[in-house]
């Protein structure tokens, strides 16, 4: 006989693991810190090959007149502009990524919580019907 | 006013029962759309550009999530670059990368309003970004505006300069590259589009906040002016020439969308709205309550009283032989007068408790003894 309940129980969870459901459990399947710490080095890499696409998109876009003014005073004030830019880029996108990926952490382990409390519930209906 | 009201509650309805197939309607144009609009304007190789390719590529993203839809107009875009020239390829790309590392990588439900922009930027009407944006998004998204109007005003360089491209050759690759860049980044047609939709964005999202009355309506309506006035500006500041009916109207139809984005979003009854002012240990409150509107959609239902219209013909011999005595009727039954009664089903009236049936010389009898009683004051 078909229970109304357990058939929207089972709904519910059916629904999420085919989809949130994939992607929150490899999440909570870190520890916060080491999740948060993986992507932050993932973003260290990405934000440094993105730095050097900006530089050298600033670099043609005004290449005519870096050459006519090329000069060592020029040239390290260029670089010191660069690596200053860099660290300040390199530390809002660590704040940016640390929070987005903490918080993203910190949904799914809320949503998989739901979860697993909706199959306590499931399993207990069932040895309901057991007995 | 009511009507709007009806219909949004019918338009609800419908795309509840049948949202699956609305999604894949809408995807299907979106993504017919954006690969006819990129073949349209930089369709360098004639293979990828075809109409076959368009519409296949179009099917193609329809079964997929939106995000392909991204990545095969950038892939797209990235092939027609090639064709026309390496230099616009190499520059094209680094820009695709850096909009990817710093921003779609974490927000990539945010790369179809890269896809919206330049869209709206070809049908003359990119006014609507900003406003819908703020209405119903956050400010983050405004990341997502300005990639998506550099993507425009880069296609537009390399429609224009396309030909000169294919005729400089390998050697002229630097400079080409260069000219690129310095065109797309030192275009000041774009940058005066991307402060005005930076101020319009930021405007309609705040505006649209507050608790003041009508606070959509005013959000909408301080968007547009925002965006004319800073045109304007710019374009006189700038020595830039913009059309000014294409700006003018281009916002009147973003406050269209606007208005119906609130009747959608945020439809409320201010004329009901309540002030109330309460406190506790710490903090006093004024709290403004405004109900949400909400209007019930009439039923129609259709009620057949009669399934039969035609005007039906009285037997007189029928009735003639109900006259005769019980016994006789019984029998005298016209066999296709039988057929037909129990051929023919028709719906009938619930009737009450029926009234005693008299013969008429009963009746007649009953009568008589009545008056005879009344005459002799019998009782």
């Amino acid at each position: 006989m078909l229970d109304r309940s357990k058939v929207k129980l089972m709904t519910k969870l059916a629904l999420y693991e085919q989809t949130q459901g994939k992607e929150d459990f490899k999440i909570s399947e870190y520890y916060r810190k080491d999740y948060v710490g993986l992507h932050s080095i993932c973003s260290f890499l990405w934000v440094t090959v993105g730095y050097i696409c900006v530089w050298m998109l600033i670099l043609l876009a005004g290449f005519d007149l870096i050459v006519g003014h090329m000069s060592l005073l020029l040239m390290l004030i260029m670089m010191l502009v660069a690596v200053v830019g860099y660290v300040v880029i390199l530390a809002i996108y660590a704040g940016v990524t640390s929070h987005v990926y903490n918080q993203k952490h910190k949904d799914a382990r809320q949503r998989v919580k739901m979860y697993n409390h909706d199959l306590i519930k499931l399993l207990k209906l069932y040895e309901k019907e057991k007995q | 006013m009511d009507n709007l009201f009806v219909i949004r509650e019918k338009m609800r309805e419908l795309y509840a029962a049948h949202s699956r197939v609305f999604d894949k309607g809408i995807q299907f144009v979106l993504a017919l759309v954006t690969f006819y609009l990129i073949n349209g304007n930089v369709g360098f190789m004639k293979a990828a550009a075809s109409p076959v390719a368009t519409l296949a590529l179009a099917v193609i993203c329809t079964f997929f999530p939106m995000i392909i839809t991204v990545l095969l107009a950038t892939a797209l875009i990235l092939v027609h670059m090639f064709a026309a020239s390496v230099s616009a390829l190499a520059v094209t790309a680094l820009i695709f990368l850096v909009m990817y590392i710093f921003y779609l990588r974490l927000t990539p439900k945010m790369a179809i309003v890269v896809l919206l922009t330049p869209i709206a930027f070809a049908f003359n009407i990119p006014y609507i970004i900003p406003i819908a944006l703020g209405l119903v998004a956050t400010p983050i998204s405004l990341v997502a505006v300005i990639c998506g109007t550099i993507v425009y005003y880069m296609m537009a360089y390399v429609k224009k300069a396309a030909p000169g491209m294919e005729s400089s050759g390998k050697a002229k690759m630097m400079t080409e590259i260069t000219a690129y860049v310095k065109q797309v980044f030192q275009n000041k047609e774009m940058w005066i589009a991307i402060a005005a939709f930076i101020i319009c964005l930021f405007l309609v999202y705040t505006i649209h906040r507050q608790a003041a009355d009508h606070a959509w309506k005013i959000a909408i309506a301080a968007g547009a002016v925002a965006n004319i006035i800073v045109i304007a500006i710019g374009d006189v500041a700038l020595g830039v020439h913009t059309s000014y009916v294409g700006l003018i109207f281009g916002n009147i139809f973003a406050v269209i969308i606007g208005l119906i984005l609130e009747l959608f979003f945020f439809s409320v009854d201010y004329a009901k709205s309540e002030n109330l002012q309460y406190e506790d240990d710490e903090y006093y409150y004024y709290v403004k309550a405004v109900p949400k509107l909400s209007v019930a959609t009439p039923e129609k239902t259709v009620k057949r009283i009669n399934e039969r219209h035609g005007t039906e013909i009285m037997d007189t011999n029928k009735i003639r032989k109900n006259r005769q005595p019980k016994n006789d009727r019984a029998e005298k039954v016209h066999p296709n007068q039988r057929q037909s009664n129990q051929g023919r089903k028709r719906p009938t009236a619930k009737k009450g408790p029926s009234a005693k049936k008299h013969d008429i010389d009963e009746v007649n009898k009953l009568l008589l003894t009545q008056s005879l009683k009344k005459d002799l004051n019998m009782k």
